[in-house]
């Protein structure tokens, strides 16, 4: 017996792996699909906002959003003042209109197909302005955070952020081959494939409640997080906060998509809550309907990160790691088998690196394009806002 | 086996005519034309109480020819016998012996055995003992008119003379039965006759005494004990008691069973044996919280002697809090609970504690692979015992195994519990007992959050024994259990969160034998709830947290009860009881007014109100009734019924679907009024096969209001307006179980079958939101089927194995079935609450457990146990769950324990 312990601790050991976490695909009839969907802030001084309707799809769609196109969609004041909202495509809305801040203002949407829905009154919220926005270098990156002072008005924050950065491609080139005149050339400003501006919306709900902390300051409160080595700080980096007062209906809202969202699977999850809203069916008030949509003032503020104001910083990104310029050259002279023509007309390759003879270009060394050309992943138009 | 089975036959067939005879007269009438003198003895034997003894040969070839009018034995034996050599002669109790040649001297006999009847003998040759169980022992002296009499006495020792307590002392004809008490006493009424009285000592064998009743007596009793136990006895009383008990639903499981069953990791588990008993259910393999009957986690009073133990569990509900070895029984009262338990909705589990043994110092003990226990116990001077025992955990490594297969990221864990068990004579009558239990969690959960919790309870209870029909308690105690959640993700934020509930009480109970028939048990508790409902703290210098707290409850509860168990006849016993809670909660407080009607919303509020200190605010009360009643067909099955309303003061906040370490409890007041619930059941029990086999059916419906659950969004901690996001539910519950157990032989075990349901609904007058839209939902046990199977089988004395199976329904969820795109995320929108189902569970262990060898002297007893937990390494979905992971919505099911779990564990006992 005493012998046989030792072998069956270790058996023991070797099996007991516990908890597991596996794909799970549900079978669901799609029955409760098709639930319009609401979301907007909407700017009381004049900033041109958006409010975006859309429908549910299954889980198991492709597509991620299903627009609502056609809506007539209007603000009503005291009085019945109609302020009417710019469908600018893709079920987005546009509204731009200073409010008097003390009114109350219901929205109206009628559907393309005849469905009429109004949302509960609204009375716009003054956000205070942003105290200060900055960022902190530590060894575990890089933390984007803001200041503000809640009042009396104003207790509930949510933060937004957009964040656009410089991507350079793994290898640069500067080359183009043109077909027509089967030969390669320098770029222009505008064929440039070596600089990009990439841009992400956020994906996180960022609350927090000012009464919790001393004379309602929000100190250093976390917008984002850049962890070390993240591709984002390849060179310039620059994130718009948007800092939104929101009333305490809208805390409801908010902390209950952020429930349903980012708290789920732990062993303490809380159990799902039904999503709502402020908007509502006109005849049949229990349709569901989800989105809560706000008026008041965005705050916002836009901060620039360097690379060299936060090395040492090395971007790493594993899927670049194979890119190399390659040692055989592709020659200019159309009798040679690897000429311009028979290597660059399908674009899998670009020219890189010209090889001279003398002071003639004979040929160049070619690299893949998914390492050359930023376009790929990024945008090459410069944004309006970018300041260099 | 086939030979006691035999004896046991003719003992009932002896018995049953015996029991008829008493009754009659002496005298005999009838016509006895030319029929054998052995044929008239047997006639004569079926009319009066006289037996006859004599030998075959003698009597062969005497005849009877007469007609009796009243005549007496007397007489006509004087006239058959005439001239026939043979003589006649009258003993004790109506026996008759006839002899040949000579009559018979019988007047020895009562002196002979007076004093054995009178005393305790000391006992110490085997052939003494032979003689004491041979031996038909003469009790009392015949009271003119009754037809039954009272057997009293001690049973104790025979190797330490020490009382025994919990020995049972039944017959086997009617099935009476009495359990000795802590002074060793017993009490049982029987019928004037002969009887063989058994007595069963838990572990220990079966003594028997044949006794002649002929009036109240005394009756004590030595007998041996053994150093292993026979399931079988301890069984066997459950299988009687199964039948002719009133109360149905419950359930008891000694220790011996529940070591029997597959541990999850080695460790006994007294809450997981639970489990495996019909109409139990768990939302999942994490977590100590049980289900009883449709009813909430909550709803389950869970005592540890007289001890409430508020958190049930160790690391958040891997293994209950309280340590197998301190525990002698567990009971599980699922219907007809008594009157003098109160204060839960659903069910009381009563786990009895073990007290240390009065003749040596010894121990046990057990080696885990993640968990070590050891208990010792002994002695103290001559009326002193103990009983102390601690366990403590090394589980960081299998934390470390979680981290790695889910998303536990707990770096570390650990837990530690401690009981002291003393208990004191304080004379022949009276006995203290203390118990006392401390229990201590911390683990942290992800990298930045510490959680920490304590329960402590302790509680002291005098006996006094009155006289032989009355026996009083009181108990004087606190519980008390507190947790603590530290979180340093950023040194400004750092924050320590506190939540703490204690109460002190008293109880006061006197058990009551009243005119033979009825037993009364009558008594007063009273209750003293505080709570700190919430209270959160700067940690660390720097952290600029405002403190917070969520203003203090307090209240007094006081139960008046008094229940009646009454025998009306052989057939009918019922048993009824009343409960009269009176509620009152205190001041200070200050809370929302709200307009009379209202349904405490938050734009509802019209002022602030504040009481002050101990001043009552709302007081509540009313009745509970405790009803049940046994119709037994015959001697193997009987019909039962019960009505049961229970009401419950304290509600558990929670927002998850198990009971989590950092739910909060919170006391009735203005706004939420106390749970309630009926339950309705009717049962039918069946003893087959010479009680080896027990089956029982069980239909009950209930009915509960005044239920939480929560509005969408619902914030529960640090929430001073906690009316605000509770919504007012009812429900009800329904369901039929089924068991079946063979509690002997080599194959053992236990078939159990459940369909139930349980429902919830939101209040119709609810205004803040109504769940479903009104409509009726599932709870979030709502578990339809349910089914386990257990069987044991005893290879050898000292080598058995157990295998059990699990089925039950999958658990409902709220799942999504749509997404949507808000905040630049894809989100998930969800169907109504619990309208779906993770996937069903099922589960196989086995377990074998080893016995070292029984030798008497032997220093320490040795005994391993191994297996394996989830035999087919199935995953049984626990929770299931959508994530966003980089913008597509991915779809998990989590399993807590995925695979084969082996588990050894080296218990000793010295």
């Amino acid at each position: 017996m005493k012998r046989i312990l030792p072998i069956l601790l270790i058996f023991s050991l070797a099996w007991l792996s516990l908890s597991c976490r596996e794909e799970y695909e549900p079978e669901l009839d799609a029955s409760e699909t098709g639930v319009l969907i609401v979301e907007g802030y909407l700017d009381s001084e004049g900033l041109e906002s958006e409010l975006r309707l859309s429908r549910t799809v299954p889980l198991s769609s492709n597509s991620k959003v299903l627009p609502e196109k056609g809506a007539q969609i209007s603000l009503i004041g005291p009085g019945g003042v109609q302020y009417s909202f710019q469908e600018i495509g893709e079920g987005r809305y546009s509204f731009a209109r200073n409010l008097d801040e003390n009114l109350e203002y219901t929205l109206e949407i009628f559907l393309s197909n005849g469905e009429k829905y109004i949302s509960d009154p609204m009375k716009p919220i003054v956000t205070p302005p942003i105290l200060d926005a900055g960022y902190v270098r530590d060894e575990e990156g890089i933390e984007v955070f803001v200041n503000t002072q809640g009042n009396q008005d104003a207790d509930d924050f949510l933060w937004t952020f957009e964040e656009t950065w410089i991507f350079r491609p793994r290898i640069r080139s500067t080359y183009i081959y043109r077909p027509e005149i089967d030969d390669v050339t320098p770029r222009t400003d505008e064929e440039r494939i070596d600089l990009c501006y990439k841009s992400v919306g956020n994906s996180g709900v960022l609350l927090e409640t000012s009464s919790r902390f001393e004379d309602q300051v929000v100190f250093r409160q976390t917008i984002t997080q850049i962890p070390e080595g993240d591709e984002r700080m390849m060179e310039r980096y620059s994130i718009l906060i948007s800092q939104k007062a929101i009333g305490p209906q809208d805390v409801e809202f908010w902390e209950t998509l952020k429930r349903n969202s980012d708290d789920l699977g732990s062993i303490f999850s809380p159990l799902p809550s039904i999503i709502r809203g402020n908007i509502h069916m006109e005849a049949d008030p229990d349709r569901p309907v989800i989105g809560q949509v706000s008026l008041g003032v965005v705050r916002q503020q836009r901060v620039y990160i360097d690379r060299e104001d936060i090395l040492p910083w090395v971007s790493t990104d594993d899927q670049f790691d194979d890119c190399f310029v390659s040692a055989d050259t592709v020659f200019a002279n159309p009798s040679s088998i690897s000429n311009y023509k028979n290597v660059y007309t399908t674009g899998a390759v670009l020219p890189v690196v010209p090889i001279l003879q003398g002071f003639a270009i004979i040929g160049y060394n070619s690299a893949p394009r998914r390492c050359v050309d930023c376009t790929l992943y990024a945008d090459r138009q410069r944004p309006d806002f970018w300041e260099d | 086996m086939r030979k006691v089975l035999f004896i046991c036959v003719a003992l009932f067939l002896s018995f049953s005519q015996l029991l008829a005879q008493t009754e009659k007269g002496t005298e005999i009438s009838g016509f006895f034309p030319g029929v054998t003198f052995k044929r008239f003895m047997e006639l004569v034997e079926e009319d009066t109480p006289y037996r006859f003894y004599y030998r075959e040969g003698d009597i062969s070839d005497v005849m009877v020819s007469l007609q009796a009018e009243k005549s007496s034995l007397d007489d006509l034996l004087s006239t058959i016998l005439k001239d026939k050599d043979l003589y006649f002669s009258f003993g004790s109790n109506y026996s008759v012996f006839i002899s040949k040649g000579k009559k018979l001297d019988v007047n020895l006999s009562d002196a002979f055995f007076k004093n054995v009847n009178q005393e305790r003998q000391r006992l110490s040759s085997e052939v003494d003992e032979a003689f004491v169980r041979n031996n038909r022992f003469l009790i009392g002296s015949p009271v003119p008119g009754k037809t039954t009499a009272v057997l009293s006495g001690t049973v104790s020792s025979l190797e330490n003379e020490e009382v025994i307590s919990g020995a049972i002392v039944f017959e086997k004809i009617n099935y009476k039965q009495s359990v000795t008490d802590n002074q060793g006493r017993y009490s049982i009424e029987l019928p004037l006759g002969r009887h063989t009285i058994y007595i069963q000592n838990l572990g220990g064998y079966i003594e028997q005494r044949l006794i002649d009743l002929r009036g109240d007596g005394n009756l004590d009793m030595a007998v041996g004990e053994s150093i292993f136990s026979l399931s079988e006895v301890v069984v066997n009383s459950g299988a009687i008691s199964n039948i002719t008990r009133p109360e149905m639903g419950v359930q008891t499981m000694t220790m011996t069973e529940m070591k029997k069953l597959p541990a999850v990791l080695g460790e006994v588990d007294v809450l997981k044996g639970v489990l495996v008993l019909p109409g139990v259910n768990t939302v999942g393999e994490a977590s100590v919280g049980f289900n009883v009957r449709g009813g909430a986690a909550d709803q389950n009073l869970v005592l540890f002697g007289e001890s409430t133990l508020f958190n049930p569990s160790h690391l958040f509900g891997f293994f209950s809090a309280v340590n197998s070895d301190m525990v002698q029984e567990v009971e599980l009262l699922k219907a007809g609970i008594p009157a003098n338990y109160g204060g839960r909705l659903s069910s009381v589990l009563h786990m009895k504690p073990k007290f240390g043994r009065s003749d040596k110092v010894g121990g046990t003990g057990g080696i885990g692979l993640l968990t070590s226990r050891l208990s010792v116990e002994g002695p103290v001077g001559e009326h002193t015992t103990f009983l102390v025992g601690a366990r403590t955990t090394y589980s960081d490594w299998v934390l470390n195994y979680l981290e790695d297969r889910a998303d536990f990221n707990a770096s570390r864990a650990s837990f530690y519990d401690i009981n002291v068990n003393l208990r004191h004579e304080l004379g022949e009558n009276d006995a203290l007992e203390f118990t006392g239990y401390f229990s201590n969690d911390g683990f942290r959960f992800d990298p930045d959050t510490l959680y920490g919790y304590q329960n402590q309870n302790y509680a002291l209870k005098w006996r006094h024994y009155f006289n032989d029909q009355i026996e009083g308690s009181v108990t004087i105690g606190r519980d008390s259990y507190d947790f603590e959640i530290i979180g340093e993700d950023n040194p400004l934020n750092s924050y320590q969160f506190g939540f703490g509930m204690e109460q002190t009480y008293l109880k006061g109970e006197i058990r009551q034998e009243f005119r033979e028939k009825h037993l009364f048990r009558y008594g007063l508790h009273l209750n003293h709830i505080r709570l700190n409902p919430g209270k959160i703290d700067p940690y660390g210098l720097q952290s600029i947290v405002i403190p917070d707290q969520v203003e203090r409850e307090q209240a007094v509860e006081t139960s008046l009860f008094f229940s009646d168990e009454y025998e009306i006849n052989d057939q009918w016993l019922v048993s009824g009881g009343l409960r009269y809670n009176l509620y009152t909660y205190l001041g200070p407080q200050t809370t929302f007014t709200y307009p009379e009607g209202s349904s405490y919303s938050e734009q509802d509020v019209t002022g602030e109100a504040t009481e002050e200190s101990g001043k009552p605010i709302k007081t509540y009360h009313g009745p509970e009734f405790r009803f049940s009643a046994r119709y037994s067909l015959n001697n193997q099955s009987s019909l039962k019924a019960g009505v049961n309303s229970m009401r419950q003061n304290i509600h558990l906040l929670s927002n998850t679907s198990v009971i989590s370490p950092t739910d909060t409890w919170k006391l009735s007041d203005q706004f939420i009024a106390p749970q309630r619930g009926i339950q309705y059941a009717l049962g039918y029990f069946r003893n087959m096969a010479m009680n080896k086999l027990e089956f029982s059916a069980e239909l009950y419906y209930k009915t509960m209001s005044n239920l939480l659950d929560y509005r969408s969004g619902a914030t529960i901690i640090l929430n001073d307006n906690v009316e605000q996001d509770v919504l007012n539910t009812n429900g009800r519950a329904y369901g039929i179980e089924f068991y079946l157990k063979k509690s002997q032989g080599r194959l053992n075990g236990s078939v159990s079958y459940t369909y139930a349901r349980s429902l919830l609904k939101t209040n119709p007058d609810e205004g803040k939101e109504l769940i479903n839209r009104g409509k009726e939902y599932s709870s979030n046990f709502d578990q339809p089927h349910h089914a386990v199977l257990i069987l044991n089988y005893e290879i050898s004395k000292r080598f058995n194995t157990t295998f059990s199976g699990n089925y039950s329904t999958g658990r409902p969820i709220t799942l999504p079935v749509a997404k949507f795109e808000y905040a630049g995320s894809e989100r998930v929108y969800f169907s109504d609450r619990n309208a779906q189902r993770v996937p069903d569970y099922l589960r196989l262990d086995l377990s074998i457990n080893l016995e070292g060898n029984h030798k008497v002297n032997k220093p320490a007893h040795s005994s391993w146990s191994l297996g394996v937990y989830n035999l087919l390494g199935r995953s049984n979905p626990y929770s299931i769950y959508f994530v966003p992971q980089d913008g597509i919505l991915k779809g998990y099911q989590l399993s807590i324990f995925a695979n084969q779990i082996p588990f050894i564990t080296y218990n000793f006992k010295f």
